[in-house]
This record gives structure tokens, C-alpha cells and sequence, in this order.
């Protein structure tokens, strides 16, 4: 494990379209993955995405279209003749196989002798910092074990594409973070192919080459963490990759890259992306807004709650516009609730969505 | 990609099968050297080819068309979507000709006088098929199905199209195709009747439905009597089951395991023991009824014999069904699941009640449609203590043999039967339902199995010892009779039983079986021990299949894998005598009737307990052997199995002791040279030998046992990591 | 676990089972007692060297089979069992006219049934219906022992008649139609009416009462007189007589098969079950008395002698056709099996 591996393969749907009689559960959906990259597929549940990872692994074949890995068309190929792996979020560890007998499963199966597989499936172990727990039970393991164990055994087989079906999901918080960091490191100094499953965007976001947001069976968007971030397409985008709020305004004009907005009795000045005056919806990450004493430039506004979250404070205010959330570094003074402050935003926070 | 694969080795033995072996089962048994029959002068035991190229029969050419058409399919450098268009073409092709040409050639030449017109008189005749021919029939099958898989059905996988193509055609041979050839027998006309009066008169008979019971003392149609029958013992049974499972599992119980081989005893039981044993106990001359006479000076009568007795006899027989299959239920719910009820404030009642027992319910469902189809199928008990009293499994045998000899009543009968199994086969499943029970997961952890609520604790007590005390009576009494003079009547101890069945010589060429039992004994074993894996193997494959594939025609396939298990055995056992003794499969008088019969009536036991088994493991576990480049076989092996340990023993156990304990289908499929016990036995509890027949049940019930333990060191227990036997984790994520 | 699956079929592949291989072979249908079934295919075996496969079946199970197989049979010749479905297999056209040299020696009811059946049948023996009854049961009631069919009617006899039920029994029907020929088809109705009310139970096979009987589970059963003396062989205190008025009786039959594969060891058969050393095998073998149907075949001792006992002229032909069959039993059903018990 420890000698770099060729590069994983890039992946390609094409008019993917998978069906449950009458229920479609992946509409219509093409989607290109680089080698080498991790791309995460999130969305609320049952927007299709396990879906998609599944016709990906060859457990569940498309209604529809084609799918192809390293430019081979594997279709009609099953899991086994796919040069795939897959993490579940359930781990799937063989209950009565020891550790190491579950992590060289797959090379055994791939035609490895015994001894050999049982020496890479310890370096696997290794490799995912558990070494010497090879002759464990499952069940004598704690969660984040056998959560390494299956990202172990996935990983021995060095394969083309390795999946991950919301593999963090039975872990907890601090938990969740590190082996993130360390699926992340895996994936980039072996240089893996990765699809990884997920609902909680900060995971995406913490992980990710390029993010597909998804709903209701169709791509909603698709780019990088910041581009997502950044520039969501809609309201859904921008409200599912973090914390926003979310106001009406209204585009007066536009020259150039920048467009004048409306909002309450203030204007400003934002890029328009492409949008034609009209009313438009804005959105405002809640870091992009900052507190001043007093009733000075900026909105006025009234602290209703404010909370103390160590290194930031989270404040909800009323004002004109409606109850906006922001985030404020601790580094700056702490207003408590009922008090009177003006509202001032950077634009870089704000962002013009379709309404 | 590999370069070679085993659609090859497919075509290779069907090319074998029509070229190289004899077609047609020889009607004597061959030589080695005939074996390799490309060129013979008896054109019965020549190859296809043979017979096609040199005997002037012609009807094999299209076969050899269809194996050529095949061949362009074996090579795995072909594009795949080509080699699936031969495979798939060749193979259905080939299996229409072979079945075609069986079906219309017959022992006295064309099997339908319209062939007569077409093609002139045929001055050949054909016997059933032969290796030769059972090998080509199975290579163009397979060669079919991996077409099926090229295509991307079954999601590519060949091993699953094989063993789904596999399941179907030999459920179509050995169930559906006599069950249709007898119920066909509904439409044979009386000389002297139409044929739709027959029918009308056969179905609507008042014998069957009349409901007169309800208004006078008079008897119920025998519809009715089933029916209320089959309900009273399923419940009553399967409620008895539960309470063994519950004390085995999930109580401090000291004599856990003499409980536990009391409720098997029944199943490793020969027929009419259990019914005689009654007799002696409940009978107008028996224990009871002497003791009550001279004690207390009531006559109690004749009280066993009817309903009562059946119901009673059925309860005691089908008892163990459903506890053997509540046992591995019971013991997979996930304790986690009753820890985490505890926690959540409920009371162990309340946690019982709203968890523990939900949680069960597909085992209750599973072993309450087992049972209630083991009743309206039973034969023996009915037949001994039944009095007046009929059910339609006894009148379907007596319309056979009895003195109306009629196959079209029996088939009339059979039918009502089949539907009230169809019934409670829905049934069934409308329970279940499509709730998750998924209760054993990948992800491992532990929990201890609750104990019971004491109310309940003390219920499940109440019931099953007083039953565990009934039945070590009636077997004491009822194998005493292996061990005196005349049973029930001179009590004098004595072997001569024994002897008489099984004595042994040593003469100048070593021992000589000289008892007369040894004959059925040896076969028994051997018929059993074959029939035993090769049900257990079907049933699970079978389980396995309905449970984690979906394919068009599963749940067709599901009815037709229950469907012989719905018949009574005398219906399978005529029906086995009508189908299969004349061409194409001509398998009467040979031990190949017999094993199939054990096969294909036992195997339900074996798909049920594996269904309730599976459903407990997560699929996720499948998948991922999948997606470790497992072979759908190795992930069977490696993994299902493994975890499936219980249900194999139970397929296994149930399969071998049906084998040797059945006597319904098998009194029409015994010939001379392939006896077996329980026939024996019958014939002899017939001529009221009574010593000589419990002498030799007494010993199969040590040879069950004797097996039954073999099983289970064979197989073993699985190894899950635990911290108590009996239970096993927790719950699935995705539920 | 494969390895489980193979060591156990490895283990039923090498038990001993090896059938010989003879130069001519017999499959024979038996349908008397186990011990002479065995007897007559030993016996067979030695004196003419033909491998004997013999199995043993109910009559009613073995004309199921002859049926069945009636297009490929596997059977060469049935013995044995009550002459009625003998008589329907050859209405039915399963079996083949043969006239055995011995049929000069045979008695002359063995001859009427080789008649109706217009050569497809012949009888080896001839046994009568009567009453069986429980001697030791008897006594403790305090109930003599049934001579008459007059006595069976008595009130005395409430509760312990068992007879086989005529829709699944020979034996019973044979009854019925004993009693038909004897009072006249209206009176044996009001007759079988009249004796409902002392029947227990109708059961379901002919040897069913008799079994009781031995048991003490009823006093009195109609049967079969040898059915009766083989409980009585096996130790159980069982008696038997005849009705004073008047009894019915089966003709013992045998026929070839259609179709038999070993057509000359069949007639071989055939001939050697009427000679006298072989219907002697019944008694010395089977210990069943039965009388025999070869004129020079001893009567066995204690016999019941049917040539002694009134028997009721029993019109084969009639009480034989399927269509009579079918009408009396509608009738036993609609006005005896429906009455309420």
C-alpha cells in the first residue's frame, strides 16, 4: 500500500435513467468524473444518489443510458467484473470472518494465495492505523474501527473507483472529522478515482474535488466545493451547501459584470451573473454580515438571540428585510440581545440566485 | 477478460450428451465400453447422432442445428451482446427440439394419431431419456441462461441466471408437469356420464361441502372438516412451537436440551407410532379410559377417534415443524432491539409484547403456513384415528384406491386442496408483508437476549411441559411394543422383534443379511442420504434466489417451489406414476422417482427456513462480497452460508428424517428392487405385526438421531462472536 | 460446507446395494398377506429359476398402478386380492385373456370369475364375509357373540359395530351387495338404516374394524373371516362366525397384465399359482385360511369351509360393473352415510 498506484480511472454516465416501475428514481442524468478525483454526490434523501452509486458499483443496473469506467462501456458488466469497490454505510462486514480475514476477502476472491493476501490485508490494516487487530471479531470492534476496516478492505483492492455510501454516518461528530482527513489524504496520495455518498455538506465540502448536488432524481449543480459555495445556481443550491439567508430584491440595472440591486431603501453593488433586471433573490451567507453599535451606515437592525459558540457568535436580528442570521468572529465586540445595532454587509457574502 | 469461460464447457456437454453417450435410458443395465455409443447397433442405446445419421431417425437433426447455431456464442472474445444473440437462440432452440421430439416419439412411435395422419404410421418407437440426453437438455439450458446474463439480465450474473433457469426447469419437470398430468385427470368422463355433469357432479358433491354438522350430529363435508382441522392444528402448533422456542432460547431452563430433543422426536417419528401410541393411551381400551372406568366409573368412550384425535395426533406431529422453524427466528432478533425497548421505559411486557413478538412475526407467519399445509396434507394420522371423521387427503387416496377407483374425483379433491394451499400461501404473505425484519447487519456488536416477562415465562411453561410429559408417554408406551411379546396385550419382554427383522449370519462368504428388514434399511439410508444435501442444496439456492434477486416470474417461481409441498403425498406419488412413466422421462421402478420425490416435496421446508434466515442478513453483506470481486458462488460459500448454518441444518435434518419417515407418496413409487422402510413398516402394522414394525421404527429413530447429530458437527454452529449463545445482533441501517 | 454436501452423498454411494442380474425375470403385484406374498415369490424363484420382484400392495392401490402405468407397464401379473377390481381392470381392458392347462383342476367359482372376466381373470381362493369380534370384550359386557344379521340389530349391540365405510372399502361394499342379494335391495336399506344406530364408526379401509376390534376399541366388526384369524394369529382374542342366514364372499383373483414385458414367465406364473403346491403356500406360509381354488389343494385346518357355509348366490357380473358400483354407493351415501350419527 505503501508504493504509489497508478492513477485511478475516470468515470462516465450517459443518459443515465433508472426506474422502479412506476417510480423514477435517476431521471435522465449524464455526468463526467476525472481520474484521480473525489466527487461527491449530495442531496437530501431520496433525491437518487445511492442510486447512482450503486449502478456505478454494478449492484443495480440502469433502465437506461450508459455507464462507463476508464473507457470501457461496463454496463452489463456485474460488480464483480467492475473494477470497483464500495464502502457501506452499514460497513457490511462479514460478521464471522476475523479482520484480516474480512480485509483480504477481495484479493483472495481476485485470485491471490492465501499468505500473500493475508500480508497485503495486514498492511491494508496498517495503513488505516489498526494494525495488529487482525485476528478480531467485528463485533469485538468499536464504530470508527470497523469503519477503518471497511475502508480498509475497500481499499486493499486498489481498484479503479472506489465508492463510498455515506460511510460516516454511523460515526460520531469528532470521529467524523478525522477519518474525513483521513479518507481524503488516502484518496489523494494513492490517487484514487472516488464517488462518496453523503447528506451533510460540510463533509462535502471537507472532502471534495467537485460536489453534484442532486434533488428529486436530477443534478441540481455541479462544480467545485467553492464554486458551489459561491455561485449556487438557485436557492436550493445555495441554502443546501451551508448556512444562508435568503431575501427578495429586486436588479435595477446592470453594466458590465455588475448589476445594482435593490434592497429595502439600500442599494448595492453586485456581479449580476447573467441575471436581467427583475425581481431577483438574494443570498446572504450569514459571515458575510457583520454588527456595528448603534444605528450607524448599514441596516438597522435589533439582536433577538445571540448565541456564544466559542470562536464565533450567532446572532438572529430583526430587521426590515425579515430575521437575518449572522455569524461574527468573537473577535469582535458582543452585542447581547435587545440591542440596537446597524447591519452592514460584504458583498463578497451576497449572491444573486434565479428567484 | 478471461479468454475461456464455462458457457464452453456447457456447450462441450451437450455436444457430449448428443454425440458421444446413449441418448435413451437403456432398458438394461450397460456395460462400461457402451457407453461411448457414437456407432451401436441397437439404435436404443445409440447416441442422437447415431440414431439421426444411421437409424433413420431424423427428428434428432434439429437438435444438432441448435448446438451448431450455439457455437459461435462460446467464444469469450466475441462482443458480448453478439455471443448472448447465439448462446440465447441455440440454447432455447436446442431445449425445443430435445422436448419437442421427446414429447411426439413415443414407446408405440407418434404419440398423437393427427401426427399419424400427417406423416404415415412410424414404425419406430423411443424410450425416455437417457444420459445422453439428460446431459444435452442441461447443457442447452445453461448455455440459455448464460445468454440471458450476457444480455445483462439477472445484473450480468451467470450463476444467477443458471440456478434461476435450473430452479424453473426442474420445477417444471418435477412438480408442475405431474401435478397438471393429474389434475387433467378432473376432465376423464364415466362411460355413462358428460362431461360436464361429471365435473359439476365431482365438484359440487355434497360429501365435500355440505354444512350439516353445524345443524344435526350428522358428518361435514370433508372441504370443511380440512379446513377446521388445518386451522386448530396450525394455531395450536404453532403457539407450542413458540413456547419451545422461547423456554430453549430465552430462559434459565435446566433441561433445555432433553426439551429440545423432545420436540424433534415427533418428525424423526415413522408414521402411525405417534397414532397407535394414542390408541394405547386415550383409546377405549387404553390407560386412560381403564383407569377412569375402574376408578371413577365413567366410561370415557370412544372420544379419540375423530376430530379430536387427528387434531390431537397433528399437534403432536407438526409441533416440532414450527418450532424448528420459529427456533432460528426467535433466536435473530436482535437483543439491541430489546435492550433499546428497556431503555425507552418499557415494561418487559410491553417490550415483548410490541417488539420482541413484531419482530417474530414472519417466523410466526412462516411456521402458522407450514403447519396449516402439513395438516390439510397429512395422511397418516387421519387415516388411523380419523374414525368417520374425512379429510380430503384421506378421500383423495381412498377415490384412488379405494372402491371407487376414481383418479377424476381424487383429482377434483386434489385441486380444492391446492387452492386452500394457494390461499394461505397469500395469506401469508399479506402478513409479512413488506416491513423489514432485517435483524442481523454487517455491522457487528453485542447485546445479552432478553429474558422473558415472567407472566409470559410462566404461560410458555404451562404449555409445554404437560406436553413434553404427553409425549414421553406415548413414545414409551408405543416403542415398548418393539420390546414385548404383543404389544398392548401380553407385555412379556422379549428381542425375537428385533431378530426377526434384522438378524445377521456369518456364513462361509462373510455375513449374510438374513433379517428381512436389511433390504429396505440399506435403501432407505442411502435414498435419504442422497436425497438429503441435494434438497437442502435446491431449497437454499432456491431461498437464496427469491430472496435477493428480482427478476420477472419470481413470485410464480416462489408458488411452484410451495406448490408439491401443498399436495398430499398420495396425489404426488399418482401423479409421479402418471407423468413419469412413459416417455420423455421414464423414470418409474428406478431409485431416480424415489430421490426426486423426497427432492421436490421436502425442498419447501428447506426455501421457507431459508427465506426467514435470509431475511435476517443484510443485503449489504452480499453486496460488498460482490463488490470485492467475489463470484456470486464464492459469496455464497464464503459468506450466505456460513451465516445460514441453523437453516442448512434444518433443510438438512428435515430432508434426510422426510426422506425416511414417508410413506403416502412413496407406497406408489416403491418396486421390488427399491423398497423402502416405511413401506415396510406399513405392510406389516397392516397385518397387525406390530412387534416387528415398532422393533424396526425403534431403529430408525436411533439412525435419525445418529444423523442428526452428524449434521450438526458437520456443519457446525456460526461463529458471529457473541457474548451469550442464542442471539445475534443488531439493527440494519437501512431498514 | 460443500465438503458436508459431498461426504455425505460419498457415504450413500458406497452402501451395498447390488440387485442381480438374472437370464428371465417376474414383477409380480401381490395383494394377500406379506409373509405368503413373500412365500410365492421364493417358492417361485427356486422351483423354476426366474428372479421374482415382487411388492406388495392393497387391491385397491394395485389397480391404481396397473392404471397408471397402463401405458408402459411395469407389472406382469397381479395376485391376489378381492375379485371386484380385478373384474374392472378387465371391463377396462388393463389385463389379457390367458387359459392356464390347470384351470380343469380349479373349483367352480374360480371358473365363474375366469368367465366374467371373459378370460382376464381367474380365482386362486375364495374367502367370506362374517363377524369378528372381540372375545375378552364380549365377556366383560356381558353380550354373546353375533351369530345372525338378525342380531346385529339388537340394542345390545348399541355402540360396538365398526364397519368399513363402501366408498373407500371393497370389503364393505362386498357387504352391501351380500345383503342386497340376500333381502332384497329396499329391505337391506332399511336394514343398513336400522343397523346405524349400532354402528361406532364407519372407517376408512376394510382391515380398519377388524384392527379395532383386536385392540378393544369395538366388540363386533363385519369383515373378511381370514382377516379376523390373522389378529387372531398375531395373539389377540379375537372370534369369528358366520351369519346363520346367509354370507357373500370374494373370489381371490390373479391376471396378467397388458402389455407385460415378461409375457412367458407370466403364463409360467400363472400356471404354477394353480397348482396345489402353490395355493398350499397360503396356509403353511401366510398361516390364512382361505379356502383354496385347486379342488386337490388341502382345505387348511379349522378352515372356514365355504363349501359347508350358506353363501348367497353373489352375482359377480351385476355387483361387479362400475355403473351398479356407482349407483349403490349414491344410494348407501344419500340414505345411510348421511344420517346423523
Amino acid at each position: 500500500m505503501n508504493t504509489p498506484t497508478r492513477k485511478g480511472a475516470g468515470v462516465r454516465l450517459v443518459d443515465i435513467v433508472k426506474r422502479y416501475g412506476q417510480v423514477v428514481a435517476v431521471k435522465k442524468l449524464s455526468l463526467d468524473i476525472a481520474p484521480g478525483t473525489l466527487v461527491t454526490l449530495l442531496g437530501p434523501s431520496g433525491c437518487g444518489k445511492t442510486t447512482l452509486l450503486r449502478m456505478v458499483a454494478g449492484l443495480e443496473t440502469p433502465s437506461e443510458g450508459r455507464i462507463e469506467i476508464g473507457g470501457f462501456d461496463v454496463t452489463s458488466l456485474s460488480a464483480r467484473e467492475r473494477n470497483v469497490s464500495m464502502v457501506f454505510q452499514s460497513y457490511a462486514l462479514f460478521p464471522h470472518m476475523s479482520v484480516e480475514e474480512n480485509v483480504a476477502y477481495g484479493l483472495v476472491s481476485s485470485g491471490l494465495n492465501k499468505t500473500d493476501a493475508a500480508a497485503r490485508a495486514r498492511r491494508a490494516l496498517e495503513t488505516v492505523g489498526l494494525a495488529g487487530y487482525g485476528l478480531r471479531l467485528p463485533s469485538e470492534m468499536s464504530g470508527g474501527q470497523q469503519q477503518r476496516v471497511a475502508v480498509a478492505r475497500a481499499l486493499v483492492l486498489e481498484p479503479d473507483v472506489l465508492l463510498f455510501d455515506e460511510p460516516l454516518s454511523n460515526l460520531d461528530a469528532r470521529l467524523r472529522r478525522s477519518m474525513r482527513e483521513e479518507i481524503r489524504a488516502l484518496q489523494q496520495s494513492l490517487g484514487l478515482t472516488a464517488i462518496y455518498v453523503t447528506h451533510d455538506q460540510s463533509e462535502a465540502l471537507a472532502v471534495s474535488d467537485r460536489i453534484v448536488v442532486m434533488r428529486a432524481a436530477e443534478i441540481a449543480q455541479a462544480g467545485t466545493p467553492a464554486e458551489l459555495y459561491d455561485a449556487p445556481r438557485d436557492v436550493f443550491v445555495a441554502t443546501f451547501m451551508g448556512e444562508a439567508n435568503h431575501v427578495c430584491a429586486t436588479l435595477e440595472s446592470v453594466s458590465g459584470e455588475r448589476g445594482r440591486v435593490a434592497l429595502g431603501e439600500a442599494r448595492i453593488d453586485l456581479p449580476h451573473r447573467d441575471l436581467v433586471p427583475g425581481p431577483v433573490d438574494l443570498v446572504i451567507r450569514p459571515e458575510a454580515i457583520d454588527l456595528e453599535a448603534g444605528e450607524g451606515a448599514g441596516l438597522p437592525g435589533r439582536v433577538s438571540k445571540a448565541t456564544f459558540m466559542g470562536s464565533h457568535v450567532e446572532y438572529h436580528v430583526d430587521t426590515a428585510l425579515g430575521d437575518l442570521f449572522a455569524v461574527v468572529p468573537r473577535t469582535r465586540p458582543l452585542f447581547p440581545a435587545g440591542s440596537v445595532v446597524s447591519v452592514v454587509l460584504d458583498a463578497k457574502g451576497a449572491i444573486l440566485v434565479r428567484p | 477478460m478471461k479468454r475461456f469461460d464455462l458457457t464452453a464447457v456447457w456447450w462441450l456437454a451437450a455436444a457430449l450428451g448428443f454425440a458421444v453417450l446413449p441418448w435413451h435410458m437403456a432398458q438394461e443395465p450397460l456395460r462400461l465400453a457402451e457407453y461411448f455409443a457414437l456407432v451401436a447397433a441397437d439404435p436404443d442405446i445409440a447416441s442422437a447422432l447415431a440414431q439421426a445419421a444411421f437409424h433413420g431417425r431424423p427428428w434428432f437433426w434439429p437438435v444438432a442445428a441448435s448446438l451448431m447455431a450455439a457455437l459461435p456464442g462460446i467464444d469469450a472474445r466475441s462482443p458480448r451482446a453478439a455471443r448472448a444473440r447465439w448462446l440465447l437462440a441455440g440454447g432455447v432452440a436446442g431445449l425445443a427440439a430435445i422436448v419437442v421430439q421427446g414429447w411426439l416419439v413415443g414407446v408405440q412411435g407418434w404419440r398423437y394419431p393427427w401426427l399419424e395422419e400427417i406423416f404415415g404410421v412410424l414404425d419406430e418407437r423411443q424410450f425416455g431419456f437417457g444420459i445422453g440426453g439428460t446431459l444435452a437438455f442441461a447443457g442447452c439450458l445453461l448455455m440459455a441462461s448464460d445468454g440471458l446474463a450476457l444480455k445483462g439480465r439477472f445484473g450480468g450474473e451467470r450463476f444467477v441466471s443458471g440456478a434461476v433457469a435450473v430452479l424453473v426447469a426442474s420445477i417444471a419437470i418435477f412438480t408442475v408437469w405431474p401435478v397438471l398430468t393429474l389434475l387433467s385427470q378432473i376432465f376423464t368422463v364415466p362411460s355413462d356420464q358428460t362431461l360436464l355433469a361429471a365435473t359439476a357432479d365431482r365438484l359440487f358433491a355434497p360429501k365435500i361441502w355440505t354444512l350439516a354438522c353445524l345443524t344435526s350430529r350428522s358428518n361435514c363435508g370433508v372441504a370443511w372438516n380440512t379446513l377446521a382441522l388445518a386451522l386448530s392444528t396450525a394455531s395450536l402448533a404453532t403457539l407450542l412451537g413458540l413456547a419451545f422456542a422461547l423456554i430453549v432460547t430465552r430462559t434459565g431452563f435446566r433441561l433445555k436440551r432433553p426439551l429440545r430433543l423432545l420436540t424433534v422426536m415427533p418428525i424423526i417419528t415413522p408414521p402411525f407410532v405417534i397414532g397407535l401410541g394414542l390408541i394405547l393411551i386415550f383409546g377405549r381400551s387404553g390407560l386412560v379410559n381403564q383407569a377412569a372406568s375402574s376408578w371413577l366409573g365413567v366410561e370415557l368412550g370412544r372420544w379419540i377417534y375423530g376430530f379430536n384425535g387427528v387434531l390431537l395426533a397433528q399437534v403432536f406431529s407438526f409441533t416440532p415443524t414450527a418450532f424448528l422453524v420459529l427456533i432460528g427466528v426467535v433466536e435473530g432478533v436482535s437483543p439491541t432491539m430489546e435492550e433499546a425497548t428497556q431503555t425507552l421505559r418499557a415494561s418487559e411486557m410491553r417490550a415483548f409484547r410490541t417488539v420482541t413478538l413484531p419482530l417474530m412475526r414472519p417466523g410466526l407467519a412462516n411456521a402458522f403456513l407450514v403447519v396449516f399445509i402439513e395438516s390439510i396434507a397429512d395422511f397418516g394420522n387421519p387415516v388411523v384415528l380419523g374414525g368417520s371423521f374425512g379429510v380430503l387427503s384421506t378421500e383423495i387416496f381412498f377415490a384412488v384406491v379405494g372402491a371407487q377407483a376414481d383418479f377424476g374425483r381424487s383429482a377434483t379433491l386434489a385441486s380444492i386442496l391446492l387452492v386452500y394451499a394457494l390461499v394461505a400461501f397469500f395469506l401469508q404473505r399479506r402478513v409479512v408483508g413488506r416491513a423489514s425484519y432485517v435483524s442481523m447487519s454487517g455491522k457487528g456488536d453485542a447485546g445479552l437476549p432478553a429474558r422473558l416477562p415472567p407472566p409470559v415465562e410462566r404461560a410458555a411453561f404451562a404449555l409445554a411441559l404437560p406436553w413434553a410429559a404427553l409425549t414421553v408417554t406415548v413414545y414409551a408406551l408405543a416403542l415398548a411394543g418393539g420390546f414385548v411379546a404383543v404389544w398392548g396385550r401380553d407385555w412379556t419382554p422379549t428381542l425375537s422383534h428385533f431378530a426377526r427383522a434384522f438378524s445377521v449370519d456369518f456364513g462361509t462368504g462373510g455375513i449374510v443379511w438374513s433379517g428381512g428388514a436389511w433390504n429396505s434399511f440399506w435403501t432407505t439410508i442411502q435414498l435419504a442420504g442422497l436425497a438429503a444435501p441435494l434438497t437442502a442444496g435446491i431449497g437454499l439456492l432456491a431461498a437464496w434466489v427469491l430472496a435477493r434477486q428480482r427478476f420477472a416470474g419470481r413470485g410464480a417461481l416462489e408458488f411452484a417451489l410451495m406448490l408439491s409441498f401443498c399436495v398430499p403425498g398420495t396425489v404426488i406419488g399418482v401423479a409421479y406414476v402418471l407423468a413419469y412413466n412413459v416417455p420423455p422421462v421414464e423414470i418409474t421402478g428406478t431409485a431416480a422417482i424415489l430421490v426426486a420425490c423426497f427432492v421436490f416435496r421436502n425442498m419447501p421446508v428447506g426455501v421457507r427456513s431459508g427465506l426467514a434466515a435470509i431475511s435476517q442478513l443484510d443485503r449489504s453483506l452480499d453486496e460488498a462480497s460482490a463488490t470485492l470481486r467475489a463470484s456470486t458462488g464464492r459469496t455464497l460459500a464464503r459468506v450466505v452460508l456460513p451465516l445460514l448454518r441453523p437453516a442448512i441444518v434444518t433443510a438438512l435434518v428435515y430432508s434426510f428424517v422426510r426422506a425416511m419417515t414417508t410413506v403416502s407418496a412413496v407406497i406408489f413409487l416403491v418396486s421390488a428392487r427399491h423398497e423402502m422402510a416405511t413401506v415396510y413398516i406399513i405392510n406389516r402394522v397392516i397385518n397387525g405385526d406390530y412387534g416387528i414394525a415398532i422393533a424396526y421404527s425403534t431403529v430408525l429413530i436411533v439412525l435419525m438421531m445418529a444423523a442428526i447429530g452428524l449434521i450438526q458437527l458437520l456443519v457446525g454452529r456460526r461463529r458471529i462472536g457473541r457474548r451469550a449463545a442464542g442471539g445475534a445482533h443488531t439493527l440494519g441501517a437501512r431498514a | 460446507m460443500i465438503r458436508t454436501f459431498a461426504a455425505l452423498a460419498a457415504f450413500a454411494a458406497v452402501l451395498p446395494l447390488s440387485p442381480a442380474v438374472a437370464q428371465g425375470t417376474l414383477n409380480l403385484s401381490c395383494s394377500v398377506q406379506v409373509e405368503w406374498c413373500q412365500a410365492v415369490a421364493t417358492s417361485f424363484q427356486k422351483s423354476t429359476g426366474i428372479t421374482v420382484n415382487m411388492t406388495q400392495r392393497g387391491s385397491g392401490e394395485a389397480l391404481a398402478q396397473v392404471r397408471a402405468e397402463a401405458q408402459n407397464p411395469r407389472t406382469d401379473v397381479w395376485f391376489g386380492g378381492t375379485g371386484d377390481p380385478h373384474l374392472i381392470a378387465a371391463e377396462e381392458n388393463l389385463t389379457v385373456e390367458y387359459k392356464s392347462p390347470n384351470n380343469a383342476q380349479l373349483q367352480a367359482w374360480a371358473i365363474r370369475q375366469y368367465e366374467i372376466s371373459k378370460g382376464r381373470s381367474v380365482g386362486i381362493y375364495s374367502g367370506a364375509i362374517g363377524f369378528g369380534f372381540n372375545k375378552e370384550l364380549l365377556a366383560k359386557k356381558n353380550i354373546p357373540a353375533p351369530a345372525c344379521w338378525a342380531d346385529i340389530l339388537k340394542p345390545t349391540y348399541k355402540g360396538e359395530i365398526q364397519i368399513a365405510n363402501p366408498n373407500s372399502s371393497g370389503t364393505a361394499y362386498v357387504v352391501i351387495a351380500t345383503l342386497v342379494q340376500l333381502m332384497g335391495e329396499p329391505k337391506a336399506f332399511e336394514y343398513l338404516a336400522e343397523m346405524h344406530k349400532n354402528v361406532n364408526a364407519y372407517a376408512r379401509s376394510g382391515t380398519g374394524p377388524i384392527k379395532a376390534v383386536a385392540r378393544g376399541e369395538t366388540a363386533v366388526s363385519l369383515s373378511f373371516v381370514h382377516d379376523a384369524v390373522t389378529e387372531s394369529n398375531a395373539g389377540f382374542p379375537v372370534g369369528w362366525a358366520t351369519p346363520c342366514e346367509g354370507t357373500g364372499y370374494e373370489i381371490g383373483s390373479m391376471s396378467i397384465i397388458k402389455g407385460a414385458r415378461n409375457m412367458t414367465q407370466a403364463r409360467r406364473f400363472y400356471d404354477w399359482a394353480l397348482t396345489p403346491e402353490a395355493q398350499r403356500l397360503g396356509f403353511e406360509a401366510g398361516g390364512q385360511l382361505q379356502m383354496p381354488s385347486n379342488k386337490t389343494a388341502p382345505l387348511p385346518p379349522n378352515a372356514p369351509d365355504l363349501s359347508k357355509m350358506k353363501l348367497v348366490e353373489y352375482d359377480f357380473v351385476k355387483y361387479g360393473q362400475a355403473a351398479e358400483r356407482r349407483r349403490l354407493l349414491a344410494k348407501w351415501d344419500a340414505e345411510i352415510g348421511s344420517l346423523p350419527r
